[in-house]
């Protein structure tokens, strides 16, 4: 099979949940994965969306708070968080585009989870989160303004609110694109169909609701993607049938993750060396999504106690490690089955559509609309996390600071509400903006993730270094964010010229993830040197080593069980992403 | 670590009111695990049946192989919605965390309010 790096047009890190590329051409008019759904299928589709209106309706009665409503009162409890933390994570875009990079570049995809996820999530449940919930803020650009004051919290809560809900908008057109090729539904019902569900059960429950739906897409797309993975491998002849068909291609460098990635030998397809992957990906990148972007760091936040907020991550970790196995491992069926149908850009299937195209081709009516329900659920899912933490990041962090402060609660559970429901209609504009200028909305999507890497160097060395001063924190933030998309106009010049600067446009990203970190440090250093930091007394709880964080205060009756130790959990995430490097090295 | 009392039997030193009673009861009559318990249940049933009336149908075999997924999935998800259930019934929320975030809202609220 032709497997070009270069086409790797599924945007980048797999850190990021938009995957998938609304302009990577998934084609409309063909019958090249529409589904044969009957009534079964339709029914279990109903039964969802009405449960899913139900979980609203049942969490609208809870919601008597803004903490309620933002934050679900803080009262989940740890397994709950922990499922919808990786839920928020597995948006369809994400899986769709997962298995179109194992179709691709095969297990390197996972470098994504393994370095690209779990150790960041580890990191954030042992080291971050204690300052986080200790310091009872509400969201991540509120610990920005009290680390750091008003002028970088300006800027981050006003990136971090356009940005996700421009995404939002990019998320549902991606969605209607699918729905369209698989159902038959047209682009516009598709789009105000899932919004209009989305709009009503956030509008209601809010980020409670956004949790529970999380945690039910979670199972529901797991439902679906183990029979496919079972069927997939059974019509391959099982493991070894696969790595026999993969071997008889070129493609038996598909079922590695580390060769080729020396300096100088870096024939991977990737087309980074081990220094840019572990550095961009499995650093700046992945630790700058998992631990600062605060659609992932919310559900943490609503956690019921330190214990639970810290297991939250460390939770989902666990899922995050055997996810691959139900996603890549059917890409891999992709490509040893349909790889040249994939490889060709005229066959009216791209390789975004491997797992709508195997469920086409494996799974009889039943279990199939499960696998649909599953989908469906998880864009939607991906959209309302997205909205949840817009709205809860605009009214706190810019209506209340900013516009109306000191009103009475009730004030800001209605702003709240109305917040969601122009986040919602803006995100549907985005959305038919999309459909008219793909381009555009793909190079949006790709600066959208310029914006997290800075923030975790402006955070981390915020957190180590007493001495970082405010000014440094913003215009390092500021220098971090145009750094990285000088490189990336660069890197577009370059490959217009035919003489690309980066192999891979995913070489491009992780190269331009650590020069926007190296930016940072540097701006931040000089600046501080030279400007006033805040005195020690307002950084208590704030800054490594300037006042002690008690996390057992707030212990409940359990925290204290042997397997629910912080330390324990991550030790064996961590070596789960070790052993399972071992089989595909 | 004074409260170190297992998790899950539910019970608490404390007695609580008739009010407070009645808040544990409606928030564990919607605990997530019932409601996953129940979605299971039916799609379990109706994958399994859609299976049954399918089985041996060539189209299906043909499709998976010679598996006859719908069964097994359907199975598989029914053991799943009652496995929810189960945990539910032995290990429910304790009353003193629903008592205890309740508590801490109205604190919550009240701070908010002073605010204002």
């Amino acid at each position: 099979m032709a497997l070009a790096p270069a086409a790797l047009a599924l945007s980048t890190a797999g850190a990021i949940p938009t995957a998938l590329s609304p302009a990577g051409g998934v084609h409309t008019a063909t019958q090249g994965i529409r589904l044969d759904l009957t009534w079964v299928d339709y029914l279990m589709l109903a039964i969802y969306f009405a449960v899913v209106i139900g979980i609203g309706l049942i969490a609208r009665k809870r919601v008597k708070s803004s903490v309620d409503f933002f934050l679900s009162g803080r009262s989940m409890p740890a397994w709950i968080t922990g499922l919808a933390f990786v839920s928020a994570n597995l948006g369809a875009t994400e899986i769709l585009g997962m298995a179109a990079n194992g179709a691709q570049i095969g297990m390197s995809t996972l470098h994504y989870y393994l370095i690209g996820a779990v150790p960041a999530m580890v990191f954030l449940g042992l080291v971050m989160m204690p300052f986080y919930y200790a310091s009872k803020v509400r969201s991540v650009p509120e610990f920005m303004l009290r680390r750091f004051g008003k002028a970088p919290h300006l800027v981050n809560s006003l990136a971090f609110a356009v940005s996700n809900v421009l995404i939002a908008g990019i998320n549902l057109f991606a969605m209607a694109l699918v729905i369209e090729a698989m159902l038959g539904w047209s682009q516009w019902i598709a789009i105000l169909v899932s919004a209009a569900f989305v709009l009503v059960y956030i509008t209601l429950g809010g980020l409670s609701s956004a949790i529970y739906n999380e945690v039910m897409q979670f199972f529901v797309i797991i439902a679906g993607l183990v029979p496919l993975t079972i069927v997939g491998l059974n019509r391959v002849h099982g493991w070894n049938g696969l790595v026999d068909a993969l071997n008889k291609t070129e493609s038996a460098k598909l079922l590695h993750t580390w060769v080729g990635t020396g300096f100088g030998d870096e024939s991977n397809p990737i087309g980074a060396n081990w220094l840019a992957i572990v550095l961009g990906l499995g650093f700046v990148l992945s630790f700058g999504y998992w631990t600062t972007n605060f659609t992932e760091v919310q559900r943490a936040f609503s956690a019921k106690n330190m214990s639970a907020a810290r297991r939250t991550p460390l939770i989902g970790a666990f899922p995050k490690l055997l996810i691959p196995f139900i996603v890549v491992i059917p890409g891999l069926i992709g490509a040893a089955t349909i790889g040249n149908l994939l490889a060709d850009p005229d066959s009216g299937v791209t390789y975004n559509e491997v797992i709508p195209k195997l469920m086409q081709m494996y799974l009889p009516t039943g279990v199939l609309g499960v696998a649909v329900t599953g989908l469906m659920a998880s864009f939607m899912a991906g959209m309302a996390a997205n909205v949840s933490s817009f709205n809860t990041v605009f009214t706190w962090d810019i209506w209340q600071r900013y516009i109306k402060k000191d009103m009475p609660d009730e004030h800001y559970l209605k702003v709240g509400r109305w917040v969601t429901v122009i986040g919602v209609i803006i995100g549907v504009g985005t959305a038919f903006i999309a459909a008219g200028a793909q381009n555009i909305m793909t190079y949006m999507q790709t600066l959208f993730s310029f914006f997290n890497a800075p923030l975790f160097g402006v955070f981390i060395l915020g957190l180590l270094w007493k001495r970082m001063t405010p000014k440094a924190a913003l215009w390092s933030y500021i220098a971090g964010i145009i750094a990285p998309t000088i490189v990336f106009i660069a890197y577009q010049v370059s490959v217009a010229n035919k003489a690309p600067i980066f192999a891979t446009a995913t070489s491009e990203t992780l190269y331009g993830a650590i020069i926007s970190f190296a930016t940072v440090l540097v701006f931040a250093v000089v600046i501080s040197l030279v400007t006033k930091p805040k005195p020690v007394s307002e950084l208590t709880g704030l800054v490594y080593g300037v006042g002690k964080i008690d996390v057992t205060k707030d212990h409940v009756a359990g925290d204290t069980k042997w397997y629910r130790s912080p330390a324990l959990l991550g030790t064996v995430a961590l070596a789960g992403c070790v052993a399972l490097y071992l089989p595909f090295l | 670590m004074s409260e170190n009392k297992p998790s899950g039997s539910g019970s608490t030193d404390r007695t609580l009111t008739a009010e407070q009673e009645e808040l544990v009861k409606s928030t564990r009559r919607f605990d997530l695990r019932r409601i996953l318990g129940a979605l299971f249940v039916v799609y379990g049933l109706i994958v399994g049946i859609t299976g049954l009336v399918t089985v041996g149908a060539t189209d299906e075999l043909k499709r998976t192989g010679g598996i006859a997924i719908n069964l097994w999935t359907g199975a598989a998800m029914l053991v799943l919605g009652i496995l929810f259930f189960v945990w539910d019934r032995l290990s429910p929320v304790p009353a003193e965390d629903i008592v205890k975030s309740e508590e801490q809202e109205d604190e919550e609220r009240k701070v908010g309010e002073a605010k204002a």
